[in-house]
């Protein structure tokens, strides 16, 4: 170092001292002065409240501080899916927030990771009293499922849908399913007569289920077998008589009576009751208040109708929302958090949310409140809520979800028949409720495992001392080569080689939601099920799939990014303007344009249809197009990805290729132009094949990116659909660890991945290279 | 040399039609962007809507916790630039110009750190910074920030610097410069193509980067653009307008940036293959 130094005194350079000073500074002050904020007590909430009901909540959030002197509340808004892997998150750093709010449907997932505390010491039973007993939910606790814990004090009642008419079209709100469909047949109507409806009689969003339950419920089934079997794993009974009677009747609403549009997500169903192009609308409590104060439409709202042949009401899931207390808080600080929850439930809180936002409070007192029974709206959401069925709390209810979203998701597709769809739900919620629940003992294999570990390091040792010795050396003889790489490597060591080598042992393990901290080294059992379990056909299908994806883009990435550099490489004007605008898709941030492109594809409303429609008159008769409904079928939802994947990555080749063509002398081509050869000689012979040492590396490392890209399948799919047909490999690792919580197996899946593309990646670079050395 | 028309017009054709293909979506963003909350969802074709507003905009400018979050994500970006091509620079260069023990191995591993799904790093990732007390700083982003983007960055610069003649150092040297000495006076002023390329890559990974800071920021104050932004959001009625507006301007400077540098990126940018 000294001889740098002095070396270095024998130019002048002030400037960069000081300069060098400056970033210093810099980095320390980014070290050092963003440090948490040491306040005196703070309470973290994490809630998922709606932004329309967070001015309540911040209002009173101050009030409690301000009755507080030296409290702090910390409120962080988290999506369902956020809140949920944070919690894991926390519960594995014991570190994690004190109070919870949301909806109490996943509180046995809560309660497995062990995220949840027992309220019931802070809560007297008189204060209790006061609160709808469906508001009030106690679960089996872990140690003992014989005996139950209080993990949710509900602040609201809802979560319910009910029916949303247009006046306009209706004057009377319909009280059986038989006038529902008269009403629905007589309102689908197309205007224009080009054969297609341009208003449907019903629509409601088909990608959830939730959506289907007051249909099930009005056929007499349930989710779940009755009375229940297993508090923690109830069997599902998704393939009753009833339950298929049910996804008939909305069969027949699509193929027989023809009343429903093709596909419709919530954003889509929404806009087309807003558009006056659906003359009925399901949807749910959250919404109600801006549909009947939008001026677009003249809406009214009515209890769902009762089923024709059952006799029965519709009766749809109701929940309440709610706090609870977080795993993570002991002594004062659970004490401080339990005063908070008590606050943000009091009727004040309360009353302040039925006021501004006409929210259905959990406390009884407030139900007799003239502003509920005086209020149409009101009184009809207390009457849909009180037909309502209670959400189910416990594990097996996500599992129930996961397992009805794709078979229902077909059988409005019109690909598979009711019966068919009630088969496959069962199957899998069965399938799904054994892989998230069951905990996989470890096997022989262990023993092997560790021998081969030991072996291997063993075999390093011995084979490799040269090198280990030869490093030693060389770390005097080219200490600044050392030096210089240092510090990447350091940092790149920290937080590549850490996690990689925690998800090896993760990979061996029995890591799942239940247990989160005791997980165990199992064996081989995970590889063991990717290659030949009973998933393992799925399993091949995506490999295949993502081989497919893979080959598609790339090459589609490296024939259009050369194409658009020969073009862009010669007497062109306006070159630097051609230039700037074709990259404009890899200067935008993928998310952003991947989202776009999911809405463009929107049968209804997306761009790409819109210019089907517009263009197709024009054309002839064999290039003319069909609107199509992108994202509602496997193979188009699968070329719209790859429609977005190839937009977003073709300006990174172009670029790549016209740094090439420039390193390419031009005597090459002028002697080619004297021996007479064609452009397209010149191309084949000459550009080609010096583009290629440029293009080998960008083709690999693209192939590399495409082979793991998550974002691009993952939104423009929304998560695979439909029907989880859309999956690459990297999709399919994140559902698995996302959704069922199979650590181990995701684990797994990833060292599948990282092994393929590390083969993949050597065996081009060796092949191009040997080719190159032969040519 | 001009070269005969048909060849000329092809030329704009293809051009012109992929431009048209490139800008298409940005277009249809700006559209849902100027629109009015209550038909953002149309069956028109339009691109500027007859009832255009720039509502959406106002709202989010007007509002103060965009700026705070604006300043944020540029302090934590800017800090991932600086590091991130000061690591890259230096590296690069002793991976390019040194023959070292442990070199090859190295630069594999470099290119392997690519191939592990990233999300499955998650975890294991959030873990450490716990653990090193890191959740809730920028400090803690910032680390996992030049972490992911310096493999890229650093194979990148061995490329670029593969490109340089060995000679211009070998002059220097003999006039009695040091090996470190050559490579700042004489090689990184050369080199400063490849380092706007890579500082621009360090930039982008961490400007729009949402996952993670989602992860790690706790405090609203502490929000980074895009998990500012996406607080906005809530699960089933998403705000497009405000969202598209949203979006514009967390791709605006990057957009801009991008587009300033382009004349550098035909020239900077070089992936040096592993192997020599």
């Amino acid at each position: 170092m000294s001889q740098l130094e002095t070396n270095g005194e024998r130019l002048p350079r002030p400037q960069q001292t000081r300069r060098r000073w400056t970033w210093a500074a810099i980095a320390l002050a980014l070290l050092t002065g963003c440090l948490e904020p040491q306040a005196s007590r703070l309470i973290n909430l994490w809630h998922q409240m709606r932004p329309e009901d967070r001015a309540v909540l911040n209002a009173r959030i101050e009030a409690f501080e301000r009755q507080h002197p030296g409290v702090k509340v910390r409120a962080l808004y988290k999506e369902t899916e956020e809140l949920r892997s944070g919690l894991v998150s926390a519960v594995l750093a014991r570190r994690g927030p004190e109070v919870i709010y949301g909806p109490s449907d996943v509180l046995g997932v809560y309660q497995a990771m062990g995220a949840l505390e027992d309220m019931s010491p802070y809560l007297p039973p008189e204060d209790l009293a006061a609160f709808d007993p469906r508001a009030v939910i106690r679960v089996p606790s872990r140690d003992d499922p014989a005996r139950s814990e209080l993990v949710f004090l509900g602040d609201r009642f809802g979560n319910h849908l009910a029916l949303v008419y247009n006046k306009r079209f209706i004057a009377k709100a319909p009280e059986t399913t038989d006038e529902l469909v008269a009403l629905a047949r007589q309102h689908t109507v197309d205007e224009n007569g080009d054969g297609v409806p341009d208003r449907f009689g019903i629509v409601w969003n088909y990608t959830e289920p939730f959506f289907f339950i007051p249909f099930l419920t009005g056929y007499g089934a349930w989710v779940y077998r009755e009375p229940v079997d297993d508090v923690h794993a109830p069997t599902p009974a998704l393939d009753t008589p009833q339950a298929v009677e049910a996804y008939r009747f909305v069969a027949s609403l699509r193929t027989e009576h023809r009343v429903l549009p093709p596909s419709a997500d919530y954003e889509a169903a929404r806009a087309l009751f807003l558009a006056g192009k659906a003359a009925m609308l399901i949807d749910g409590d959250w919404s109600w208040q801006n549909y009947l104060t939008d001026e677009n439409v003249d809406a009214g709202l009515a209890v769902l109708p009762t089923v024709s042949a059952t006799g029965l009401p519709m009766a749809p899931m109701v929940a309440p929302k709610g706090y609870s207390l977080g795993s993570f808080a002991q002594g004062d600080q659970a004490r401080l958090a339990m005063e908070l929850i008590r606050f943000l439930t009091d009727a004040e809180t309360q009353k302040a949310y039925l006021v501004q936002q006409r929210i259905l409070p959990s406390r009884l007192a407030l139900r007799v409140d003239p502003l509920v029974t005086g209020d149409p709206l009101m009184a009809t959401s207390v009457a849909q809520a009180e037909r309502g069925r209670a959400m189910p709390t416990d594990v097996a209810m996500r599992n129930v979800w996961d397992a009805m979203r794709p078979p229902y998701q077909l059988l409005l597709a019109g690909q598979i028949d009711a019966a068919e769809a009630g088969r496959r739900m069962q199957r899998d919620a069965i399938d799904k409720n054994r892989a998230m629940l069951s905990r996989t003992a470890a096997d022989e294999t262990v023993v092997v495992l560790y021998g081969l570990g030991l072996a291997a390091i063993a075999a390093l040792a011995v084979f490799q001392r040269h090198s280990f010795t030869a490093f030693f050396r060389e770390l005097r003889r080219n200490r600044l080569a050392y030096l210089l790489v240092l510090p990447a490597m350091a940092l790149m060591g920290l937080t590549v080689v850490y996690p990689l080598a925690y998800n090896v042992v993760l990979s061996f393990s029995n890591m799942s939601l239940t247990n989160l901290r005791d997980w165990e080294i199992i064996g081989v059992k995970n590889y063991a099920s990717i290659a030949a379990g009973e998933h393992a056909g799925q399993f091949w299908g995506v490999f295949l799939k993502t081989l497919l994806w893979t080959a598609l883009n790339v090459s589609l990435h490296v024939v259009l990014g050369v194409l658009l550099a020969v073009t862009l490489h010669g007497p062109v004007r306006g070159k630097s303007i051609y230039r700037v605008l074709l990259i404009i898709p890899w200067a935008v941030p993928a998310y952003i344009t991947a989202l776009t492109w999911r809405g463009m594809f929107d049968e209804q409303f997306g761009a790409v249809n819109h210019l089907i429609r517009a263009v197709s008159g024009y054309l002839p008769g064999f290039l003319r197009l069909e609107p199509l409904n992108w994202l509602g079928a496997a193979g188009p939802a699968f070329a719209a990805c790859i429609i977005a994947n190839v937009w977003l990555g073709f300006p990174f080749m172009m670029v790549i290729a016209l740094g090439g063509l420039q390193g390419i002398p031009a005597e090459l081509y002028e002697a080619a132009r004297m021996d007479r050869a064609s452009r397209w000689q010149q191309f084949w012979h000459i550009t080609l094949p010096m583009l290629k040492p440029v293009l080998v590396p960008a083709v690999t490392l693209g192939a590399v990116w495409t082979f793991n890209n998550l974002n691009v399948v993952w939104l423009v799919s929304n998560g695979g659909e439909p029907a989880d047909q859309t999956h690459i490999l990297v999709s399919y690792v994140y559902k698995a660890v996302f959704n069922m919580y199979q650590y181990g197996y995701g684990a797994a899946l990833s060292m599948v991945i990282f092994l393929m593309l590390l083969a993949f990646s050597l065996v081009f670079l060796q092949r191009t290279r040997a080719t190159e050395a032969v040519a | 040399m001009r070269e005969p028309l048909p060849i000329t017009v092809l030329r704009h054709a293809v051009l012109l039609l992929f431009v048209a293909i490139a800008m298409w979506p940005v277009m249809d963003v700006i559209s849902i962007s100027i629109r009015p909350g209550n038909r953002l969802r149309t069956t028109e074709l339009e691109l500027v809507p007859y009832d255009a507003t720039l509502d959406s905009y106002r709202r989010l400018l007007a509002d103060a916790t965009f700026w705070r979050w604006l300043g944020n994500s540029m302090l934590v970006a800017g800090a991932v630039t600086i590091t991130g091509v000061t690591l890259a620079s230096i590296g690069g260069y002793a991976f390019s110009r040194f023959r070292f023990v442990g070199r090859q191995a190295m630069m594999i591993s470099i290119l392997t750190t690519q191939m592990f799904p990233a999300t499955m790093l998650l975890l294991p990732l959030y873990l450490m910074i716990a653990r090193l007390g890191l959740i809730n700083t920028y400090a803690g982003l910032c680390v996992f920030y030049v972490s992911t983007a310096l493999p890229f960055c650093v194979w990148q610069m061995k490329g670029f610097y593969d490109t340089i003649p060995h000679s211009l150092e070998e002059a220097a040297r003999i006039d009695g410069c040091s090996q470190w000495v050559a490579f700042r006076r004489v090689i990184l002023p050369l080199a400063s193509p490849g380092l706007v390329i890579t500082a621009l890559f360090s930039f982008m990974s961490a400007w729009s980067e949402y996952i993670v800071a989602a992860q790690i920021l706790q405090d609203r104050d502490m929000f980074t653009l895009p998990v500012g932004l996406k607080s906005f959001q809530s699960s089933l009625s998403t705000q497009w307008g405000l969202y598209a507006a949203a979006s514009l301007l967390v791709s605006l400077p990057v957009v801009v940036v991008f587009i300033l540098l382009s004349r550098y990126l035909v020239s900077g940018l070089t992936l040096g293959s592993v192997k020599e």
